[in-house]
């Protein structure tokens, strides 16, 4: 999977066009094997564009902040990265007009031992959603299986799973790296750090981090793309995936199969009201 | 700094007999905040106020809490005592430690001491946090809706048009009149039904508060008490109303024929019909199903004998916009299906009616001029066996609950039938005759004596035929033997089921309906005429099953509770409603998605302060909003909250215990 080339084609010609004002994209870092993402503004930069398997980061995490706020952006999608995108659009946080969507009909990128990534084993759309322009070919929707880490945990006690959790929670330093690399988390101010939020700590036995982290990871129930950025940013190494896998196999088994961002306009599990929402569960 | 009073209640024995009072109001005073707590018997009677009233003001209290029954009961009471001593009402908190304490842990009184204890510990931290809230006015739309044209809705309507309240009344069928109309005579008097009303039907056509929209539909209800919004469709008739004089010539030519529902299927109608001579208003109507004009475009009969030109075969669906202040709902009901009843061959034996369809054939303006007659063959039957409870308080096949009306008008069928055919003679089965009524239980001794008619007490188990008799199996339990009896016509009581669409409105109209469909009131004993949903009203079946009284009645209460919700030009509208903080909105909209009532929309804001660029926000519509908190429980940024039930309120509550 090499679209180098085609990438730095698509941004110079948005670029002399002017149809953009910046490209979002990835690059290699300069000092080892690995890519990292870049902004480009100017037509001269284009050159330093690749696309790899090693193109693993969610570009879309860009648009929440100020340097492409109301800017024309151009950018590069994967198949999550895209369902990440079409929440943030369905969500009102990018305009659709202001975008140029290079979508990727993605075979899998790798993890840092250059094996084939676990989130791209068990995808379950590698083609881009939303796209202006699609390379390669698609392969199309693949069927949703219960991640085998997630197995593992539903075998284990109730206890057994708190303890854990609280264990590997321990290691969080509450850098808040998680949230900053989830395209998703976009709040001006997120209610974690809010004074009422708190005032929790003193109502549950858990600690701190373990409080933020589930408060996080159920607002991102039925809206997590699974792209893994906030893995790749944790520097203690957090297996932040479970929580996430977790509530997406309740979600899907629970909301009609929902799965997040597949379809624009579709809000997720949680945030509709439907007059045929099933209320068999109120007493 | 806080100081709280807590006035705990012994509610008589309710609380004090599982609840150790004064040990409750000791552990109290332990609470840093609480400046003052005390028990007293009834703390809801005129003493027990005037000692929360004398607290606030020697005490200087800046929050009350008051640990007693379900704030659903006297909640409004103690706001009163509050106001009343110059306190924001709304710095109350009532800890329920009736409900939700001494009534579920009577054999446990240590336990429910000690709960009750801690909600009275949670009420004392919420209320600390309790800010001071005032009522909303709102504007009211003093108009009404009326849905459905029945009795029930007719009585409404007129009663609130009196009070020179405007009404806006609909009707899905062409005319009005309901179910009433098909109607013979009426228990207990044998007033005939259509002389009785039908001057109301006409009162309601010339009463200059009222407009009449029949063949309409309501399909949309949107807004809130006082001030809804409702979009009706007025479905094509094809026939311009304003022009048309209800001379019939179109009716008489037209060639298509189509079972006539006004007369339960006994006859045939034409494509373009009015459903009765006494319609209102009398004006036909094409059915859009059946005229061969408008599925083929061949024929146009109507159009040519029509001298005012007002047949109109291009007309559409038509939806009309009405603001309107309350809503009362009486659609009425429908017929059970007696399918389920397999073994008395319902379907399979043409001889076996519903007591409808008996209404309209002894009916003088019925499909057979007031003759029952057997469908089979036309001839007058003999013997006519009645058979009650068919589907009603039947847990096995057919629905729980007594149709109530059923013994009443089988008594008269009987009387009708003896009228009509002299040598007849009635057969009756029956569980119990339930005839509690003013003028009833003497009606049906009248029937009883003048009919001779039989009653056996007994479902009727079988029906099979015999030559061109249907014979009748059961047991007559009161000689304990198994009857059959030869039979010429079988009327089957079927029971009151509510009117099919009815969950489609109450959805429409955002309120609650039982298992079978019959909507619900608000308070079974109560509150019998409202729903959960301010200013929407039941009148008549549509609540559950009624007699013509009955429904009068309470299309009569529900017309005297628009009055009184009419009788301002404001509407008091409870400050417990939802806000936005801008600061933390991110304007995902959510809220707007997932609010019930509609009540968020969204607005622009500076990016900052000084800023050109805009960012959208979400916006509460205080009038709308119920306060149900469906947004509160979504905004992930925390950015709405809840007056009367803060975040900071909640989170002090689950600190306190």
């Amino acid at each position: 999977m090499d679209y180098t080339k085609q990438i730095k084609e698509i941004a110079g010609k948005l670029f002399s066009e002017e149809k953009i004002d910046v490209f979002i994209g990835y690059r290699n870092s300069g000092f080892d094997e690995n890519q990292v993402p870049v902004l480009i503004h100017h037509y001269q930069d284009v050159d330093q564009l690749v696309f790899t398997e090693k193109s693993v980061f969610n570009l879309t995490n860009y648009l929440k902040y100020e340097h492409t706020r109301n800017k024309r952006v151009g950018l590069v999608v994967k198949g999550c990265d895209s369902r990440a995108l079409n929440l943030m659009l369905t969500e009102n946080q990018v305009k659709r007009e202001n975008l140029y969507i290079v979508g990727i009909a993605c075979e899998g990128v790798v993890d840092e031992a250059g094996q084939k990534a676990q989130n791209c084993l068990e995808c379950v759309m590698p083609d881009s959603v939303v796209f202006d322009e699609m390379l390669g070919t698609p392969s199309g929707k693949r069927e949703y299986q219960v991640n085998a880490d997630i197995r593992e945990l539903d075998g284990k006690e109730l206890t057994e799973r708190l303890t854990y959790f609280e264990e590997v929670f321990e290691n969080c330093i509450r850098c808040n790296a998680c949230r900053h690399s989830c395209p998703l988390c976009y709040c001006d101010k997120c209610c974690i750090d809010q004074e009422t939020s708190t005032l929790y700590h003193g109502a549950n036995t858990t600690s701190s981090a373990f409080h933020a982290l589930m408060t996080w990871s159920l607002h991102l129930a039925g809206r997590c793309v699974d792209c893994r950025n906030c893995e790749k940013a944790c520097p203690s190494h957090l297996p932040l995936h479970l929580l996430h896998k977790q509530n997406e196999k309740v979600v899907y088994e629970n909301f009609q199969e929902h799965q997040a961002g597949m379809i624009e306009g579709d809000r997720g599990a949680f945030y509709k009201y439907s007059m045929s929402d099933p209320d068999d569960f109120i007493m | 700094m806080a100081r709280v009073g807590v006035f705990v209640c012994f509610c008589g024995a309710n609380i004090g007999d599982f609840v150790d009072v004064p040990a409750v109001v000791e552990e109290a005073k332990k609470i840093k905040e609480v400046k003052y707590a005390i028990d007293y018997k009834y703390v809801c009677s005129d003493p027990g106020q005037q000692m929360i009233r004398d607290a606030i003001v020697q005490q200087r209290l800046t929050s009350v809490v008051v640990a007693a029954c379900s704030p659903r009961m006297h909640e409004k009471t103690f706001r009163k005592a509050l106001s009343d001593a110059g306190m924001n009402p709304y710095l109350l908190e009532v800890a329920n430690i009736r409900e939700h304490s001494s009534w579920v842990h009577q054999k446990n009184k240590k336990a429910a001491t000690g709960k009750s204890s801690d909600l009275i510990r949670m009420a004392v931290a919420k209320s600390i946090a309790n800010e001071q809230l005032h009522e909303i006015s709102v504007p009211v739309t003093k108009r009404a809706l009326v849905i459905g044209g029945g009795i029930a809705g007719i009585q409404a309507a007129l009663d609130i048009a009196d009070a020179r309240i405007p009404v806006v009344l609909v009707e899905k069928s062409p005319s009005i009149g309901g179910k009433m109309a098909q109607l013979d005579e009426t228990f207990p008097t044998l007033d005939c039904s259509q002389c009785i009303l039908t001057p109301k039907m006409v009162d309601v056509a010339s009463h200059p508060f009222i407009e009449l929209l029949p063949y309409s539909e309501v399909i949309e209800l949107d807004g809130y008490v006082g001030n809804y919004k409702a979009k009706i469709k007025r479905k094509a008739s094809y026939v311009n109303f304003d022009t048309c004089t209800g001379c019939g010539a179109c009716w008489l030519k037209c060639p298509v024929k189509v079972p006539n529902e006004f007369n339960m299927g006994i006859d045939k109608r034409k494509a373009i019909y009015s459903p009765f001579p006494q319609a209102v208003p009398n004006k036909p109507v094409i059915d859009a199903e059946h005229c061969t004009m408008l599925i083929k475009g061949k024929c146009g009969i109507c159009a040519k004998v029509c001298e005012k030109g007002s047949i109109d075969y291009t007309m559409q669906d038509e939806i009309v916009e009405r603001e309107i202040g309350a809503v009362v709902v009486a659609t009425g009901y429908d017929l059970w299906d007696p399918k389920p009843y397999e073994e008395y061959g319902v379907g399979r034996f043409k001889d076996i009616i519903n007591s409808l369809e008996f209404e309209r054939m002894v009916s003088a303006n019925g499909p057979t001029g007031g003759v029952p007659v057997r469908p089979s063959d036309g001839k007058v039957p003999k013997n006519v066996v009645f058979i009650q409870c068919v589907g009603s308080r039947d847990e096995a096949k057919g629905i729980e609950y007594c149709s109530k009306i059923c013994c009443m008008y089988t008594a008269k069928h009987t009387l009708l039938l003896h009228h009509k055919v002299q040598d007849s003679h009635a057969y009756v089965f029956y569980m119990d005759i339930r005839a509690a009524g003013k003028g009833y239980e003497e009606f049906v001794k009248r029937a009883q004596v003048e009919t001779g008619a039989t009653y056996l007490r007994g479902r009727a188990s079988k029906i099979y035929k015999k030559g061109d008799k249907l014979m009748v199996q059961g047991e007559d339990a009161q000689i304990g033997q198994v009857v059959e009896v030869e039979a010429d016509l079988v009327v089957l009581a079927t029971a009151i089921y509510p009117y099919k669409d009815n969950p489609d409105l109450a959805r429409l109209l955002g309120i609650s309906y039982d298992k079978y469909g019959f909507l619900s009131e608000a308070h079974p004993k109560l509150r019998p005429v409202e729903t959960a949903k301010a200013g929407i009203f039941l009148a008549g079946c549509t609540q559950a099953p009624k007699d013509i009284p009955d429904s009068v009645a309470q299309a009569s209460a529900t017309a005297a509770k628009v009055c009184g919700l009419f009788a301002g030009d404001t509407m008091k509208k409870d400050p417990m409603i939802a806000h936005v903080n801008n600061e933390f909105c991110t304007g995902c909209q959510n809220c707007v998605n997932v609010c019930p009532y509609q009540a968020i929309v969204t607005e622009e804001i500076p990016l900052g302060y000084g800023f050109k660029e805009l960012r959208t926000v979400a916006k509460i519509n205080e009038g709308v909003c119920q306060g149900c908190g469906s947004c509160v429980a979504i905004c992930r940024s925390m950015a709405i909250d809840l007056a009367g039930f803060t975040d900071m309120q909640i989170i002090n509550e689950i600190v306190a215990i």
